[in-house]
């Protein structure tokens, strides 16, 4: 058990312990990266947040899907000599509320396995840690029990032999945890009531607030992600860091435009109701410039102001503006979920399905009103 | 559509109540497009619903979604203990924080969280519906909300100057 062999082998250097906060945050970022993926987001934010590119990123997700045996691929990235020294004495005791996608732990184990076999002071940032990873993903020789840890937990069945690799990965996680709060490090080695007359880990706590931390590490992803997108969505946001500021744009953005609708409105209003919408060209006039769309939608009025736009041949610019800029905004657009919104609108651009949803009630209504004007 | 239910009645109301309804009508259209699926839609449609005026066009507009769309009335009702809750608990804090004036060093991330804080209460504030969302969906929503906003505006504009251009020789 690894417990027995790690008073010998931590009779560490300071090296280790660099190694290992190296791979706590490895482990740490690795594992906020993934609650973030196992939350509903898309693996373009798993990748970016992670620096990787996005194959390496895939090819990684695959590695860790595909293994299934101890006889783990992923062993040979395990390496190291120093791997040998670090066996977790970890506590085993300790209460898990991992997710339990085993990709994520072997992932996580595998970055900081490299965070630490680099040798280098710790690191902080992510995307320094991918980078430097991502080269030695397949570089590395074999293994270690880091290996046999990550194997089990990758099989994830109960056939997970031991307890000692569970546990190693769980202090690893613990540890992580607990340098994700950075708070100060705290000499005691295992939190779990193991003996270890010194340790040479640096274990800052977080065992007791795991769950909590983890839920509020995967909320501050979320909130992160999708501050994300609305600095994509916001022009001129990009450029800016740090919340609030971005916040203030964002603010600022939705008062203009809701201005701007009223502004619109006023207009709208000013203008001689007298209008004609014809919607008998509209179906001609559309089939001409729209492909077609099979979304329902209920937004009518882009037909109407197609109709318009097929009237005058002016306005056969504003169309296409119109068309051009809804384009340029999907284009905004990388998330997924965010282009399931925005297919509802291009569905409205396409005012051939609209026309088909309504039809009927369209040319009722204008029946209203050319009788009513 | 929503342009023209309204304008079959907008012939003896002046000009402000015209833009009124022609907003109101605008944003009702806006929200349907949602569906039910978002929330400051179904907020808006039930705060579109309760004025007077509004309750015939919001029925035209809508269709037959009407009674599914305000259905969750419900919701919006435990929406409101639940945003009264959070006012009173936020009052509180923050009379409390007033009083004790401990904290000798202000921290910069505490600083940068009130401004946060108070952003988010801004964007509550504008985002229809937004008091009674956590932060993450009040981002979600605002997404949303901007999205359809610029639609809104586009389609407004192209219709205007479409209709300048018709009649306003």
């Amino acid at each position: 058990m690894e417990r027995i062999t790690s008073p010998g082998s931590r009779s560490g250097s300071c090296r280790d312990d660099k190694q290992f906060d190296g791979e706590i945050e490895g482990l740490m970022t690795e594992d906020d990266l993934q609650e973030a993926a196992v939350v509903p987001v898309t693996e373009s934010t798993f990748t970016a947040l992670l620096g990787l590119p996005a194959n390496q990123a895939i090819e990684l997700l695959h590695e860790t899907e595909s293994v299934k045996s101890p006889e783990i691929p992923t062993a040979d990235i395990w390496k190291d000599s120093q791997e040998d020294q670090r066996t977790f004495s970890y506590p085993f005791n300790c209460s898990l509320t991992f997710p339990t996608n085993a990709a994520l732990v072997e992932r996580a184990a595998r970055f900081s396995v490299f965070a630490s076999a680099q040798d280098s002071p710790e690191r902080c940032s992510i995307p320094s840690i991918s980078s430097e990873n991502s080269p030695k993903l397949k570089a590395e020789p074999a293994n270690s029990e880091s290996n046999r840890s990550s194997s089990p937990i990758l099989s994830s069945s109960p056939t997970i032999p031991k307890q000692n690799q569970k546990s190693a990965k769980r202090k690893e996680r613990e540890k992580v945890k607990g340098s994700v709060k950075k708070s100060k490090y705290v000499e005691n080695g295992n939190k779990d009531g193991e003996k270890l007359p010194y340790v040479h880990v640096r274990a800052r706590r977080g065992q007791a607030t795991d769950s909590h931390s983890l839920a509020e590490r995967a909320r501050r992803e979320k909130i992160n992600a999708r501050m994300k997108l609305l600095q994509e969505l916001v022009p001129g946001c990009s450029k800016i860091s740090g919340t609030a500021l971005v916040l203030d744009e964002i603010i600022n953005h939705v008062q203009s435009l809701q201005r701007q609708v009223e502004l619109l409105s006023m207009r709208l209003a000013a203008v001689n109701p007298r209008i004609e919408f014809s919607f008998d060209s509209l179906l001609a006039a559309e089939s001409g410039c729209l492909s077609t769309g099979s979304f329902p939608s209920t937004l009518t009025i882009e037909p109407m102001m197609w109709s318009e736009l097929q009237f005058n041949g002016e306005r056969r610019q504003q169309h296409q503006n119109q068309h051009q800029q809804l384009w340029e905004v999907d284009l905004l657009q990388p998330p997924v979920w965010e282009r399931e919104n925005y297919n509802n609108y291009h569905p409205s651009e396409n005012s051939v399905f609209s026309y088909n949803s309504s039809a009927e009630s369209v040319s009722m209504h204008s029946n209203q009103l050319k009788m009513e004007l | 559509m929503g342009l023209q239910s309204w304008g079959s009645s907008i012939k003896d109301m002046n000009l402000l109540e015209r833009r009124k309804t022609i907003k109101l009508s605008a944003d009702v259209a806006m929200a349907s497009v949602r569906g039910g699926k978002t929330c400051w839609s179904r907020a808006l449609i039930a705060n579109a619903s309760k004025q007077e005026n509004g309750k015939t066009l919001v029925r035209n507009i809508l269709g037959s979604e009407f009674e599914k769309l305000t259905k969750p009335s419900m919701g919006a009702f435990m929406s409101h203990k639940r945003v009264r809750s959070k006012n009173i608990l936020r009052r509180s804090c923050s009379s409390h924080r007033i009083r004790k004036i401990a904290p000798k060093r202000v921290q910069a991330s505490s600083i940068a969280k009130r401004m946060v804080k108070k952003r988010t209460q801004i964007l509550r504030g504008l985002v229809p519906g937004g008091e009674s969302m956590d932060d993450f969906s009040l981002l979600e929503e605002t997404l949303d909300y901007i999205l359809s906003l610029k639609a809104q505006v586009d389609v407004m504009r192209c219709l205007a100057d479409a209709s300048e251009l018709l009649n306003g020789k």
